[in-house]
């Protein structure tokens, strides 16, 4: 059974004006130990998938889905009560904006303690239990690579640089040993020393404690070697899902295909000094969604019949959404 | 830390310089003699006149003249009332504190029912409850002071006769002056009622805090209301809900404080704008407090008056503006320590 299964998952903005249908028909699954990689240009709704896993949704949000559980349990219906369990236990979220993220009045060492579940710490007196969260959170500081933890547990969060916040942002995701970790692009704009450490880290983890990882980013080059699955999200729509390695091969979807030509290490055929291939136009915003499948304007393949939303078609668990497929000639 | 401080002080002492030396322009800028103006002494042969000019060296140069109306202001030499005669000091010190009463009775109506209301229709925004508070905050706060007071007036006062129409206490308790501050003053006094008495001061007090407090605890509901709502949308707060926090323990500790910190400095100005408001509502309450006392002094033109008067308002509003801005400077941890000082 899946850790996270996600069928179907729509969400609604509605924005006073109109209702915006932000994502459509997401599909995603994350399995124990598995580390899934979610792609997609920035606007694709990669982190609105990531606010509605975790359940922060402003009251202008729908969210329908014919199924979204978690270790087979629905999210969607049970109680807020029970919700917030598995988020303090077995989810870990890391945002995006990692300073941002932190509440700029509270200590960061008073912040990752209030991330530990009470579960987890030992002794019954409160000094005890004060201690035993202090070790706890120096262990989970210095396992993200902080090592001067002293310095930043008593600081706020616009006293430290922006990648200390990310790395700290991981820890108190972490501090809790959930089963599950996603990560909204957790490696922004780092270093690249600092970026291999953490994603070494990340891939410690799921071998060590299998920890499922749902990374999201519009990295490909970082996430691919580590991945052992792949989404790839266009405009709010699941285009297609796999293997890392089946998807890598042979893409099935013209935006996939595109997204991989246009990462110069991933097509080995490149003449020196051609342009890369790029698909011609811009995601369009949400306010000025195409309709049928929103990769239309811009598709190479596109033909009358992709003004209908194509159906998710499978071969094995390769799952992809596109009329015209490229396995299938062109008609 | 001394740093800051330091700044304030020096922030401090450089605005009330500024204010001094309007001050004491005016002495020359009143349509009257400026040693009548300077000392609230009509001269009257050329006698007096020159000794009083001596006196002030009124004719040596107008830095000399600056510095020695500093140095008498500080040793407490304020002049006289041009109309009665008094010393001013006196005369201050017995205003003053009548308004500082009202409005910290005002402010303290302000701060407890304004921020409740706020953080409640916050935390609700866009419900009814929230339409409701909103639409009675933002009635509130567009009718004029003025009216409102003459309308309390005539309907509790005049037509149910339910609370006193004037004044700070019934003249029949004799309460002698001590700090200036009324309900000090009968805990002090003896050989008095003083149950009778608090009662009777506190239903004076009723109305003209009122129709002061109103108009202030309706903007500082939707300033915090504002406010909660920003901090509502931050993503720490989204964050804070993805640790699996309880509703109660986010708001408790993440968004209150945050919701806070920005109002402080804001509430600065409300109180200006709330000492203001009871200095025009003191004069339809015949409250004897400074703004009653200022307005005497502009219609019997008592220059000397004016022009000590206008220092003191200004010089505690300065205070207390400086004050909450040093207090907010220390307990918000995400303001830069060592940025400039500002009001
Ligand atoms: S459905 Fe049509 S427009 Fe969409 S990707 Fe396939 S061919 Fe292109």
């Amino acid at each position: 059974m899946p850790l996270l299964d996600i069928k179907n998952l729509t969400l609604e903005i509605d924005t006073g004006t109109q209702v915006i249908k932000a994502l459509d028909k997401i599909n995603l699954t994350v399995n124990s130990g598995e580390i899934r990689a979610l792609v997609g240009e920035s606007g694709s709704g990669k982190s609105l998938i990531v606010q509605a896993i975790s359940g922060a949704t402003p009251p202008n949000w729908t969210i329908t889905a014919d199924r979204m559980s978690w270790n087979g349990n629905n999210l969607l219906s049970m109680s807020e009560q029970q919700r917030r369990q598995i988020l303090r236990k077995d989810i870990g979220v890391v945002f995006q904006h990692a300073i941002a993220s932190l509440d700029p009045s509270v200590t960061l060492g008073e912040q990752l303690e209030e991330s530990l579940p009470e579960q987890l710490i030992e002794g019954s007196w409160f000094w005890q239990r004060a201690q035993s969260r202090r070790k706890e959170v120096i262990r989970t500081v210095h396992k993200v690579g902080i090592k001067d933890h002293e310095q930043y547990l008593q600081a706020y969060p616009h006293q430290i640089p922006t990648d200390i916040g990310q790395k700290l942002m991981l820890a108190m995701a972490l501090i809790s040993q959930p089963k599950m970790l996603i990560a909204d692009d957790p490696t922004r704009g780092m270093e690249t020393t600092t970026k291999v450490q953490v994603l070494k880290l990340l891939s410690r983890l799921n071998q060590t404690r299998s920890l499922g990882i749902l990374f999201v980013s519009h990295d490909l080059l970082a996430i691919a070697s580590m991945s052992h699955s792949m989404t790839v999200l266009y405009c709010g729509q699941t285009v297609e899902s796999g293997k890392m390695k089946q998807i890598r091969k042979r893409p099935l979807h013209p935006y996939t295909k595109a997204l991989l030509d246009s990462a110069p290490s991933f097509s080995k055929d490149l003449p020196p000094k051609s342009l890369l291939p790029t698909l011609p136009g811009t995601i369009p915003t949400l306010q000025h969604l195409p309709i049928g499948c929103r990769l239309g304007p811009r598709c190479p393949r596109a033909q009358r019949a992709c003004v209908n939303v194509p159906s998710v078609r499978k071969i094995h668990d390769h799952a992809y959404s596109c009329h015209f497929p490229l396995h299938r000639e062109k008609v | 830390m001394t740093r800051i401080l330091f700044r304030y002080f020096v922030l401090f002492t450089l605005t009330l310089l500024a204010l001094c030396a309007l001050s004491f322009s005016l002495i020359y800028l009143f349509p009257a003699e400026p040693v009548t103006t300077l000392t609230g002494i009509t001269p009257q042969n050329l006698i007096q006149h020159e000794a009083l000019i001596n006196q002030y060296h009124l004719n040596s140069n107008i830095l000399v003249q600056f510095g020695d109306y500093l140095s008498e202001l500080f040793a407490g030499n304020w002049g006289v009332s041009l109309i009665s005669g008094q010393p001013l000091s006196k005369e201050i010190m017995l205003a003053l504190p009548a308004t500082i009463e009202l409005s910290a009775c005002a402010m303290f109506i302000v701060v407890v029912i304004g921020i409740p209301l706020g953080c409640y229709s916050g935390l609700r925004a866009y419900s009814n409850a929230d339409f409701t508070i909103n639409s009675i905050s933002v009635t509130l706060y567009s009718v004029p002071v003025f009216w409102l007071a003459v309308i309390f007036i005539l309907t509790f006062s005049l037509q149910f006769g339910w609370l006193p129409l004037s004044g700070r206490v019934n003249l029949l308790f004799d309460i002698p002056h001590q700090t200036g501050f009324l309900f000090i003053d009968i805990l002090l006094a003896d050989n008095l009622d003083k149950s009778a008495a608090l009662s009777d001061a506190f239903l004076h007090l009723i109305l003209p805090t009122l129709s002061i407090a109103l108009m202030s605890t309706a903007s500082m509901i939707r300033i915090t209301r504002r406010s909660i709502i920003d901090v509502l949308n931050k993503p720490f707060i989204i964050a804070a809900k993805s640790k699996g926090l309880s509703s109660r323990q986010i708001f408790v500790r993440h968004v209150l404080r945050n919701a806070l910190l920005p109002i402080l400095p804001l509430m600065a100005m409300q109180i200006t704008t709330l000492i203001t408001n009871a200095m025009i509502v003191e004069t339809l309450f015949s409250w004897p407090g400074i703004g009653n006392w200022l307005i005497q002094a502009i219609y019997q033109r008592d220059y000397s008056a004016l022009r000590m008067g206008m220092l003191a308002v200004s010089t505690l509003v300065v205070m207390i503006t400086i004050a909450i801005d040093l207090f907010n400077r220390l307990i918000d941890p995400s303001r830069e320590k060592f940025e400039s000082v500002t009001i």
